[in-house]
């Protein structure tokens, strides 16, 4: 892209100031994705057509994916996310309800739509939606329902520690609602583990909104010493808005929560040294591999671009257009002259007639018909205009006009008695005209004076120099700083009165209340009732303080930076010391800024262009927000890590238990928040660090962890021991809506 | 009532919208009667707050199994003793101290347990498993050094310096000159996305 390739310039200046040379375009753009919609599903009726009395529907009622499907079946018929949008469209009086990714199908439909969880939390808010979803399932799993029921047993994940309120609605619902003969509840980690042939292990099972860390010893779960940390795949890509929006605070686009969770799964990885990774995360030194764009959908402003050709035609044209304006002009100028010429030709005639006649009426009688009081002025208006004709001459030949004669004034030396009432009027304008002149020629000698001042201190400090060069080097130095802390002042300045509680904006408004106020308040020095106001200069300075976006401000902004400049650049030039790298620009350059990398990576930044508005740059945040589950106080969660956790139980509550060396040899992931890269790595080598040397220690991944819960439920509920697991709906009437057995793989009481 | 994906436009919208409907649909598998009770949406605060009033009963009454489910029998056939009547079966007192000191509630209510098991000797042997409730299984605040780390509130690098006056953290010079021209507001984010903004309540 053009705006990331630097200029042959850049490349040469960068060689001898020692900042960063900018990086070659970056090789890869990412984009946003688009709401995941995932088309019409059709209605699966194969599955209920095989399915007998003693089939189980078996339900994975996840917080980020609801997964059903039939016990006999090896991957999940149905998948879809735990939403609904149910509202009424007004204006064509129907009613709509939409479920799972179909509301990202419609803008109102996404805008109504909600989730059956609590945001961030694993328990069931939103009991309508719940039904929605269950009802979305059954219809496209083909449940004929001839009696008015589901007809099959049910098996639904339940999360650990489920609370009695959440699990008595659930039992509600599925008995009394939809009719089901029998209900088995389990957790979905357990589920998972126990399809990955786990039998006894530490079960860590980070997942969309929770993290459980589960001993399992001889396939039972020990429930009691179980461990949850609230944070999961939600919090994280919530985190990662969050960090984003601090970052970019003005970014003109809006991502969506989907869109965020798909930035934390598709970019984000577990650094295995985070402490020295994240230290050198903004290095120039490979930052642009691992600075990921992300382009958010933009409309450029459209620049309509000319082409070669059309250009030279427009400047073809303008010159086109001047020159005409020029002919025109030097016509008129033309033709005024030849007028002005024939006027003087005229008047020369009258003065020749004037001269030639006798008698003073004559003379009269021709200056009167021409409006002249006396030959004087005749003469006058002739001298006037051969200058004028002159001067226009010269200028359609270009000639400089020649230096006026000093000019005199001969009326001002004669007394004012000596003169009549004409006398003494021209007297006043000669003066006028003196003092003109005068002024001008005095500023004529002020300026050459003022040059031969420059020429001379020039000459002084150049002689300074070549004596004491080293006593030069730190005056130019000392005056340079003074400048840098200049500038600074200026802009602390400029940022506190920003700022209405600063105190210089306290002073501000002390000011203004004492100016405006009749009695002021101001201490005077030695009484009095003159405050002597003006008498000093620098009074007036008040009204320039008490201004708030001064005018003169700029000036003095260039004043400063110019003579920043001046002063760098004779450093620059004579003291050997002082390098392209110490100048204030070099110091200053992008890219030698921490914020700069951060925000836009190793390259630069055009504020005009929407493309690059558009643009989030991930570094830190890649590693920075999955590491919470390993550090939660990062995120400001006040519980412990799971590697804290982990060595919790297997060092301290666990530490006597006979199985604990076979729980070590079985770390087992699971769930989709494991599934970063390095997860199980990172992992391993911490727990490692916390046992005693020489554990056997093995952390392996689930196959998949996000379906082998859903896989490990429909295996447990196709296996024939298990029925006696079921609650039946008369076991329902009778023991209440909380009552539930206890199996292996589920919650206890 | 406006396409967002590629899936649609503005022709063939409605007709996608009408495949999609699930009002429309019939779902004979559900009771017509079912009323569903009012004000069953609750929130995870008032479940717990009603549950944990709820176990205050059970811990007066004393029983940790009061029917509403049926104990899994412990498996016997293997070398291995249930589990958790082996944790309870070793050591002095069988009181899990480093457990135990997670929850003051736990401490106390096992401390009960294991006065109740003292005074009537069979009943050492079955299984005791301790109430695990959703409340109860979060896991406790970090003790490790490592939870003192600190980062830049700004750029998440390691940081060095403490802000006094907005107490933000931060890297080097630069982001404290940034940190200095912030507003209230965005301090206040930066503080919260740490958990350690002011909340006034």
């Amino acid at each position: 892209m053009p705006a990331a390739v630097p200029t042959p310039m850049a490349i040469d200046s960068t060689v001898n100031s020692g900042r960063n040379s900018p990086k070659p375009a970056p090789s890869k753009i990412w984009t946003l994705n688009e709401p995941p919609f995932e088309g019409v599903k059709p209605i699966d009726t194969q599955g209920w057509a095989k399915s007998t009395e003693k089939t189980a529907i078996v339900i994975d009622f996840g917080s980020s994916t609801v997964r059903a499907g039939w016990s006999f079946d090896k991957r999940p018929r149905i998948t879809l996310p735990p939403l609904m949008a149910s509202y009424r469209d007004r204006r064509i009086n129907r009613s709509f309800t939409f479920v799972g990714s179909d509301v990202f199908s419609d803008g109102t439909a996404r805008g109504q739509s909600k989730n059956i969880y609590e945001p961030g939390s694993n328990i069931v808010n939103n009991w309508s939606v719940a039904e929605g979803v269950l009802d979305y399932v059954f219809v496209k799993l083909g449940i004929a329902g001839e009696s008015g029921t589901i007809e099959r047993p049910l098996v639904m994940t339940e999360p650990v520690a489920n609370l009695g309120y959440a699990r008595k609605t659930m039992s509600e619902i599925l008995f009394e609602c939809y009719g089901a003969p029998s209900v088995a509840y389990g957790i979905d980690s357990l589920f998972s583990y126990r399809y990955n042939g786990g039998r006894t292990g530490l079960v860590v099972s980070s997942s969309y909104t929770s993290t459980h860390v589960i001993p399992v010893v001889n396939s039972k779960a020990l429930l009691s010493q179980s461990a949850r940390l609230n944070w999961g795949r939600y919090q994280s890509a919530e985190y990662l808005l969050k960090l984003l929006k601090l970052k970019y605070p003005s970014f003109p686009g809006k991502i969506s929560d989907p869109q965020a969770e798909d930035l934390v799964r598709d970019h984000c990885y577990i650094s295995q040294d985070y402490e020295n990774e994240i230290s050198s995360y903004l290095d120039w030194t490979g930052l642009e591999d691992r600075d990921r764009i992300i382009q958010h959908p933009f409309t450029e402003q459209v620049i309509i671009q000319k082409t070669e050709e059309e250009l030279a035609r427009a400047a073809e044209k303008r010159k086109e257009s001047g020159r005409r304006l020029q002919e025109q002009a030097a016509k008129m100028r033309l033709e005024k002259l030849i007028r002005k010429e024939e006027e003087l030709a005229y008047y020369k005639q009258l003065q020749q007639k004037v001269q030639e006649a006798t008698t003073k009426k004559e003379t009269k009688r021709l200056l009167d018909g021409d409006e002249f009081s006396n030959e004087e002025k005749l003469d006058k208006k002739i001298k006037e205009m051969e200058k004028s004709i002159k001067k226009a001459r010269n200028k359609d030949v270009g000639e400089e006009p020649e230096e006026a004669e000093v000019p005199v004034f001969p009326l001002l030396e004669v007394p004012d008695a000596e003169l009549d009432e004409d006398g003494i009027k021209q007297k006043r304008q000669q003066r006028l005209q003196k003092s003109g002149y005068d002024a001008r020629q005095r500023a004529k000698a002020e300026k050459a004076a003022e040059k031969a001042r420059l020429e001379e201190e020039q000459r002084l400090d150049d002689e300074h120099r070549e004596n004491h060069p080293d006593q030069w080097i730190e005056e130019r130095q000392a005056s340079r700083n003074l400048l840098l802390q200049r500038i600074k002042e200026r802009d602390r300045l400029k940022a506190d009165l920003g700022n209405r509680k600063s105190l210089a904006n306290q002073m501000r408004m002390k000011n203004i209340a004492n100016l405006a106020s009749d009695t002021p308040t101001k201490k005077r020095r030695r009484g009095g009732d003159d405050d002597n106001f003006g008498a000093d200069d620098n009074d007036w300075g008040i009204y320039r303080t008490i201004q708030k976006d001064d005018v003169s401000d700029d000036e003095e902004e260039e004043d400063l930076d110019a003579a920043l400049k001046e002063v760098e650049s004779q450093l620059l030039k004579f003291d050997p010391n002082f390098t392209e790298e110490n100048t204030r620009d070099a110091e200053t350059d992008w890219t030698k800024s921490l914020m700069h990398a951060f925000l836009r990576g190793p390259w630069p930044f055009d504020p005009e262009s929407q493309r690059e508005a558009n643009q989030l740059h991930l570094n830190v945040e890649r590693i920075r927000v999955p590491e919470v589950v390993f550090q939660p106080a990062i995120a400001g969660v006040d519980q412990a890590g799971i590697v804290e956790i982990a060595s919790g139980i297997l060092n301290e509550r666990l530490a006597d238990h006979a199985s604990r060396a076979d729980l070590l040899k079985d770390v087992f992931l699971t769930g989709g928040n494991t599934t970063f890269q390095g997860f199980e790595e990172r992992l391993a080598r911490e727990l490692q660090a916390v046992l005693e040397a020489g554990s056997p220690l093995r952390v392996r991944r689930a196959q998949d962890a996000s379906l082998d819960a859903w896989r490990g439920a429909a295996r447990w509920a196709g296996e024939a021991g298990n029925t006696k697991y079921f609650v039946s709906r008369a076991e329902f009437l009778e023991k209440g809506a909380e009552y539930i057995k206890e199996h292996e793989l589920g919650n206890g009481m | 009532m406006a396409p967002i994906t590629q899936a649609s436009d503005e022709t063939n919208h409605q007709a996608l919208l009408d495949k999609l409907d699930l009002f429309g649909i019939p779902k004979p598998f559900r009771n017509p009667n079912w009323k569903p009770p009012q004000r069953r949406n609750k929130n995870v605060k008032q479940i717990i707050s009603d549950a944990s009033r709820k176990e205050a009963s059970l811990q007066v009454t004393g029983t940790n199994n009061s029917g509403s489910s049926t104990p899994l029998v412990p498996t016997t056939d293997g070398a291995l003793t249930p589990a958790v009547a082996g944790a309870s079966s070793n050591g002095s007192s069988g009181l899990n101290m480093a457990h135990a000191t997670q929850r003051l509630d736990r401490l106390v209510l096992e401390r009960n347990q294991q006065a109740a098991s003292l005074a009537v000797p069979g009943a050492a042997a079955l299984p005791q498993s301790m109430t695990v409730t959703y409340t109860n299984i979060e896991s406790a605040p970090s003790m490790h050094p490592s939870s003192q780390r600190r980062y830049c509130d700004v750029t998440g690098l390691s940081a060095p310096y403490t802000d006094p006056k907005t107490r933000l953290r931060y890297h080097n010079m630069e982001i404290f000159a940034l940190i200095r021209q912030m507003g209230q507001s965005s301090t206040e984010q930066y503080l919260a996305a740490r958990g350690a903004h002011t909340v006034l309540k």
